[in-house]
């Protein structure tokens, strides 16, 4: 089950979703009437299923449609991944910065890395490596590059 | 005694059917043309067809072949025993889906002896008068859990739980919400995709996914988990019987990258649950008797890297008795 924490910073509602998205979302409930500015920080977002998916876009749809300026910052790997399977799920909406995933070589442990999505063009999908904070041995990119930021080139 | 037929001249294909026969007992027949395969079926007793359809052309020489000779609905052989091998994603071979031959799809493994001894407990399964049952599925080491429901809502607590005991497992946090998201998906067709009325139409496809269903009776919904060290299964049960395979076909082909998706109102689905959990790594095996049962099993191969998971070994098999 989800979660929200609202705070408004000037014209924009800054809405923190934690927890996975599933069929008890009610995204109407949650962060209410669209705002002139939203900006969705989904950080915290495990998990999303197909239900979800569909309340997502159907309360974003209906922002776009009011014309809600969104933003998607800190954008899961669970987000990201359904960015990238469907076209639309951003809902005319910019995002602004996402995990990427990462495994160390030494240790095997799973780290994640936040990214500017507007530096990652620029890297090229060129990844620096980062250092395992476990063992500090050396922890590389883990998912297909061409999958994970397929949406940087749409 | 029926045997293997491989349509191939794909040495890899060779190698992956090859483990296949020497996995399940069976005898292996290899030939090059659709031609030569259809005389064969309408000669010997064959158990399962394995033809490399990676282009349209392929298909169509092996559709027309098998017309020619014992035609598309014979008695012979079935769309159950036929496994078509490609190296194409299933949205790029429409042709594969449309076809009434659609029994299982394969996607050319990398390891075809790796692959092979995997896909070989799906054939040997095939071999029973019903190829239900997950324990079947997987290795001997995997223990087997099943987990009964009384209602609907308790679903997200059996995800979490399979999420919790694959991280016990050591699976990548990553790995295991892939697989429990997948889990989340096949319960929750099988509570209210499944049900049908005794004319076949669904009951509960405007039902929120929310409501509290209670699942008794034919109702009931139950979920195997099992995990031989290699290879994770998770098969969700109904007793409704009611797969369709052409809807199954058209929802998990469908991609949403090039064309938009559309909510629709009128269910309360969202129709990608499957496509998703295919496209994240996941291979299925659908097993359904018309009006009595429903199996639906997906599997996942655990790896040391997500990118691995990912790019694993991929498979739709369909199995339906009439």
């Amino acid at each position: 089950m989800v979660n929200v924490v609202k705070e408004q910073k000037g014209n924009a509602l800054i809405v923190r979703l934690a927890g996975s998205i599933e069929e008890s979302v009610n995204f109407d409930q949650l962060i209410g009437i669209p705002p002139a500015e939203l900006h969705v920080n989904c950080k915290e977002v495990p998990r999303i299923n197909s239900v979800g998916v569909k309340a997502w876009i159907k309360y974003f749809q209906s922002c776009q449609a009011k014309g809600t300026i969104l933003k998607f910052t800190d954008c899961s790997t669970a987000i990201v991944e359904q960015i990238n399977l469907i076209s639309n799920f951003i809902c005319g909406g910019t995002v602004e910065s996402i995990f990427v995933p990462f495994s160390c070589t030494g240790c095997k442990s799973e780290l994640v890395g936040l990214f500017k999505t507007d530096d990652l063009k620029k890297l090229n999908l060129n990844l620096p490596d980062l250092k395992c904070s476990k063992c500090s041995g050396k922890a590389v990119f883990d998912d297909i590059p061409e999958e994970y930021f397929a949406f940087l080139t749409r | 005694m029926a045997q293997l037929l491989l349509i191939s001249a794909k040495p890899e294909d060779r190698t992956f059917v090859e483990t296949i026969a020497a996995a399940t007992g069976l005898g292996l027949k290899i030939v090059a043309t659709a031609e030569d395969g259809a005389e064969f079926i309408s000669t010997q007793p064959v158990f399962a067809v394995f033809a490399d359809t990676s282009t349209e052309l392929q298909y169509q020489q092996l559709e027309s072949a098998i017309q020619a000779s014992i035609g598309l609905f014979s008695d012979k052989i079935n769309a159950n025993a036929f496994h078509f091998i490609s190296s194409e994603e299933l949205q790029r071979v429409h042709y594969l889906i449309k076809s009434q031959l659609f029994g299982h799809f394969i996607i050319r493994p990398k390891d075809p002896v790796e692959a092979g001894r995997h896909y070989a407990r799906i054939v040997k399964s095939t071999q029973a008068n019903r190829a239900f049952g997950l324990q079947n599925l997987l290795s001997d080491k995997a223990k087997v859990q099943i987990i009964k429901f009384q209602i609907s809502t308790q679903k997200q607590n059996a995800v979490e739980a399979v999420k919790n005991y694959l991280l016990q497992a050591k699976f990548q946090s990553r790995m295991a919400t892939v697989v429990a998201n997948a889990v989340d998906e096949l319960l929750m067709n099988a509570m209210f995709d499944a049900p049908v009325d005794d004319l076949g139409r669904p009951t509960l496809a405007s039902t929120s996914r929310a409501t509290a269903i209670k699942l008794d009776d034919k109702h009931t919904v139950e979920l195997q988990i099992g995990y031989d060290g290699e290879f994770v299964g998770a098969m969700a049960t109904d007793l409704f019987g009611s797969l369709d395979k052409n809807k199954l076909l058209s929802h998990i082909s469908k991609i949403y990258t090039e064309e938009e998706y559309k909510v629709k109102t009128a269910v309360a689905g969202a129709g990608i649950g499957l496509a998703t959990v295919f496209r994240s790594g996941g291979s299925f095996f659908f097993v359904s008797e018309v009006q009595v049962r429903t199996e639906v099993t997906v599997f996942f191969k655990r790896a040391d890297s997500f990118r691995e998971f990912k790019d694993q070994f991929r498979f739709i098999s369909t199995q339906f008795y009439f």
